[in-house]
C-alpha cells in the first residue's frame, strides 16, 4: 500500500480517506463536523455498528493529511474490497437491505444518508456493512431523500434487472459506475416487469421522471437560487412520506428474489466426472497439508466453484476470497456462507479470463483484482486447462498472471487425457501442442520455485506447491 | 370547465416543479436528479399513506395475534 490520499477517495469534500505508515485513516474536515458529531452523539453511531452495519472507528491523535482536520478516525479494517460488479444478486440484494435499514436507523436519531452507493458497502465476515462514515448527515428537515436515485440505480435497477432478466447483468455495475442507468434499466426489463408495483413505481415511473425533468436543473440554475425544497415556499416532503419511502424500497428489494439455474458447475462435484472419491480424498488431503503447512493469511481460491476448497483455506484461519466466474455457483457459496453452514468465506463473480481491471477516475478509482493483491496463498485448482485450452492463453502467459497475485501458489496440473480436457478437446482442433507438463513446468520456471510435487491419488492430476521467486 | 381544470392542473405542476429544481441539501456532493427530487415529491403522499396503512394493518393483527395467544 502506497502512503497518501486513496485513489478512490475524492469526491466528498466533507473528508477522504489516506494511509500512512500502510495503516489507513479518514479524515474528517471541519465542514462535516456538525453532522460527523451528531452521529456520534445522537447514539446513531452506536445503534448501527451494534446493528453490524457501520464500520467501527476510532478517533486518533494523528496529524492531517491535508489542511485542517476535525477528526481524524482509524477504521477497522476490511480484509478484502470487492465491488458491486463482482458480486452475486444475493450480495447485491444484501447490501441494498443494509443500506436501507441504515437510513431507517438514521431517520430514528434525526439523520439521513446522503449518499446510497453500493461502493459503500462491504463484506466483513459475510455480513454487508458500510464503511463510508462520513455517509450520515443530519435529517434535512422537509426535503427529499437526496440519494433517491442513486440507490435506484446502484441497487433497485440492477437488482431487478437480475431477477427478472438475467443474472449476468449485475456486470453493467462495471459500466455505469453511478449505478445503470433507469431509463437503460426500463428499456431491458420485461413488460411484466411494470405489474410489480415497486419496480413500477421506482424504476419505470421514476425513469420518466428522470426523462421530463432532465432539462430542469440548467434552467433552474440560472435564477432561483434558494427555493429549494423544504423552504417555506416549497412543499415540504414530511418524515412521514421519507419513511414510506424507504419502506416501499425495502419492499422492492425483498422482491428480487433471483434464484440460480442449473448450471454446469454447480453440480461439479456432484456428477463426479472429473474425480473418483479416491481422488477427491487426496486432493483434500494435499490442499490442507499446503495450507496447514504455510498457515497463509490471505488466501485467493481461482476458480472456486461453490468454495469446497475455499472452506478448507478458511478453517485453516485464512482469510479467503472464492472467485469464480458462474453466478449460480457464486450465489449457492454466499447462501450457505449467510446461513452459517460453510465458513465466512467471500464468493465473487470474476472472470478469470478477464479479470476486474482498474476503473473509475484515472482507471484508478476501483483498482484491479492483482492491485487487490498480492495473496499470501492462492489455490489454482482444475483451473489450468479453463484458461490454456478453453480461452486458449499460452502457459507462460498463465504463469506470469498468476506470479502477479501471489507469494505462494498451489496448482493441479491436469492432462491431456483427463476426461474434463477430453471434453474442452471433444468440438475442436487440438491446437496445443505445448499443453503437456514439462511445458508448465518451463512456463512456472521464469517465475516460481517448485517446493513439492505430489500426484492426486485416483486421477492423473497433479500438485504443486509453488514459491514466488 | 375541463379545460380550465387541466390549466390548474398544469400551473399546479409547473409551480411545483420549479420549486424543486435546485440541489437540496447543504452537504449533498452528489447530483439527486431534479426528476427524481421531483419524483419523491410526487408520490411522497401515497408513500406516507401506504405506511400508515401498513403500521395500522400490523397494528390490527397483533392485537390479533396477541389474544388468541
Amino acid at each position: 500500500m502506497v502512503d497518501g490520499r486513496v485513489a478512490g477517495s475524492f469526491r466528498d469534500p466533507a473528508g477522504f480517506v489516506f494511509t500512512r505508515e500502510g495503516v489507513l485513516y479518514r479524515q474528517v474536515n471541519p465542514r462535516f463536523a456538525e453532522h460527523y458529531d451528531h452521529l456520534m452523539s445522537s447514539g446513531l453511531y452506536q445503534a448501527l455498528t451494534d446493528a453490524g452495519l457501520l464500520v467501527r472507528h476510532e478517533e486518533v491523535d494523528v496529524a492531517a493529511h491535508a489542511d485542517d482536520a476535525h477528526r481524524v478516525l482509524r477504521p477497522a479494517i476490511v480484509e478484502f474490497i470487492s465491488f458491486p460488479y463482482e458480486w452475486c444478486p444475493g450480495q447485491l440484494r444484501d447490501a441494498a437491505l443494509a443500506t436501507l435499514q441504515a437510513q431507517q436507523l438514521a431517520l430514528n436519531h434525526g439523520m439521513s444518508l446522503r449518499d446510497a452507493s453500493a461502493f459503500n458497502v462491504q463484506f466483513v465476515a459475510s455480513r454487508p456493512v458500510l464503511i463510508d462514515t462520513l455517509s450520515f448527515e443530519i435529517l434535512p428537515q422537509g426535503q427529499p431523500w437526496v440519494a433517491y436515485r442513486q440507490f435506484c440505480q446502484h441497487f433497485l435497477a440492477p437488482l431487478a434487472l437480475a431477477s427478472s432478466v438475467d443474472a449476468r447483468l449485475l456486470r453493467l455495475l462495471g459500466v455505469h459506475l453511478d449505478g445503470v442507468p433507469l431509463d437503460l434499466a426500463a428499456a431491458l426489463l420485461p413488460g411484466r416487469s411494470r405489474l410489480q408495483p415497486g419496480l413500477a413505481v421506482h424504476l419505470h415511473a421514476h425513469a420518466r421522471s428522470q426523462r421530463r425533468h432532465a432539462d430542469d436543473a440548467g434552467r433552474a440554475g440560472a435564477g432561483k437560487g434558494d427555493n429549494k425544497v423544504g423552504t417555506k415556499d416549497a412543499p415540504r416532503f414530511s418524515e412521514q412520506a421519507f419513511r414510506g419511502l424507504i419502506d416501499s424500497l425495502t419492499t422492492a428489494v425483498r422482491k428480487q428474489a433471483w434464484e440460480p439455474g442449473e448450471s454446469a458447475w454447480r453440480d461439479y462435484y456432484a456428477a463426479k466426472e472429473s474425480y473418483s472419491d479416491e481422488a477427491m480424498a487426496s486432493k483434500e488431503e494435499l490442499v490442507a497439508k499446503f495450507v496447514g503447512e504455510l498457515q497463509p493469511r490471505s488466501v485467493w481460491d481461482l476458480g472456486a466453484n461453490t468454495g469446497r476448497f475455499s472452506w478448507l483455506a478458511a478453517r485453516a484461519g485464512a482469510s479467503v476470497v472464492a472467485l469464480e466466474m458462474d453466478p449460480s455457483a457464486v450465489e449457492v457459496s454466499w447462501r450457505q456462507v449467510v446461513a452459517g453452514e460453510a465458513p465466512a468465506v467471500l464468493p465473487l463473480v470474476m472472470d478469470l479470463a478477464n479479470p476486474s481491471p482498474g476503473l473509475g477516475w484515472g482507471s484508478a478509482e476501483r483498482p484491479s483484482l492483482s492491485q487487490r493483491g498480492p495473496a499470501d496463498l492462492a489455490l489454482a485448482l482444475a483451473l489450468i486447462h479453463h484458461l490454456a485450452i478453453a480461452n486458449n492463453v499460452p502457459l507462460t502467459h498463465v504463469a506470469a498472471w498468476l506470479a502477479t497475485l501471489c507469494q505462494w501458489l498451489v496448482l493441479e496440473w491436469v492432462p491431456k487425457d483427463d476426461p474434463m480436457v477430453r471434453r474442452l478437446l471433444a468440438s475442436r482442433q487440438d491446437v496445443f501442442d505445448d499443453y503437456c507438463e514439462q511445458g508448465l513446468q518451463d512456463a512456472l520456471s521464469g517465475w516460481f520455485d517448485v517446493v513439492q510435487r505430489e500426484p492426486v491419488h485416483g486421477s492423473q492430476r497433479t500438485l504443486y506447491l509453488l514459491r514466488r521467486r | 370547465m375541463r379545460k380550465s381544470g387541466s390549466r390548474l392542473a398544469w400551473t399546479i405542476w409547473f409551480t411545483l416543479c420549479l420549486s424543486l429544481l435546485v440541489v437540496p441539501a447543504a452537504n449533498a456532493y452528489i447530483d439527486p436528479g431534479s426528476g427524481s427530487l421531483i419524483f419523491q415529491v410526487v408520490v411522497g403522499a401515497a408513500m406516507a399513506m401506504s405506511l400508515g396503512v401498513k403500521v395500522f394493518w400490523r397494528r390490527i393483527t397483533g392485537f390479533f395475534s396477541r389474544r388468541s395467544r
